[in-house]
């Protein structure tokens, strides 16, 4: 679909409004609606929800995930 | 060595490298038990890639996760190898 050349800072600005996961070098993944995010890969989420090994925690409204401070592992995952 | 890298222009930097397997299958190892395989898009200078068509792998329970179409970000902070 989209093979061309994108650079990371290209693929945040297209993906934000998009429901993503974000997922922790712990194991836990975040999966809600990408509101906003910075350099810094810090990101806010809605309509989140935590999974563990199945579904842990409900979180509606916002979540925030503190970025880059080496202990995260962070992919986010675009899905259809 | 940055001398060395002006008076050498035929040496390769690692990010030309990674630059070159744009559009190629690559194969992250990451610092934990974990690699993925997916088509590199594109990179910026921390490594941090954005990358598609991806199968992630768990390497102690040998167990392929699932393949995730569409496209990640990876964090490059956890980056053994590319």
């Amino acid at each position: 679909m989209s093979l061309r050349k994108q650079t990371p800072s290209d693929f945040l600005k297209q993906i934000i409004g998009r429901p993503v996961v974000v997922k922790l070098n712990s194991g836990v993944d975040y999966r809600g609606v990408l509101a906003c995010l910075d350099g810094y890969m810090n990101i806010a989420l809605e309509q989140t929800e935590e999974y563990v090994n199945g579904q842990l925690k409900n979180k509606y409204g916002d979540a925030f995930i503190r970025g880059n401070n080496g202990n995260f592992l962070v992919l986010l995952l675009t899905r259809r | 060595m940055a001398a060395n890298a002006a008076t050498n222009p035929s040496q390769l930097l690692p990010l030309e490298l990674v630059d070159k397997c744009i559009g190629s299958l690559v194969h992250i190892v990451m610092k934990s038990d974990k690699e993925i395989i997916g088509m590199l898009l594109g990179f910026d200078a921390f490594v941090n890639m954005v990358l598609e068509d991806i199968t992630e792998f768990e390497i102690m329970p040998e167990g392929r996760r699932i393949t995730k179409l569409d496209q990640i970000l990876l964090n490059g902070n956890n980056v053994t190898m590319v």
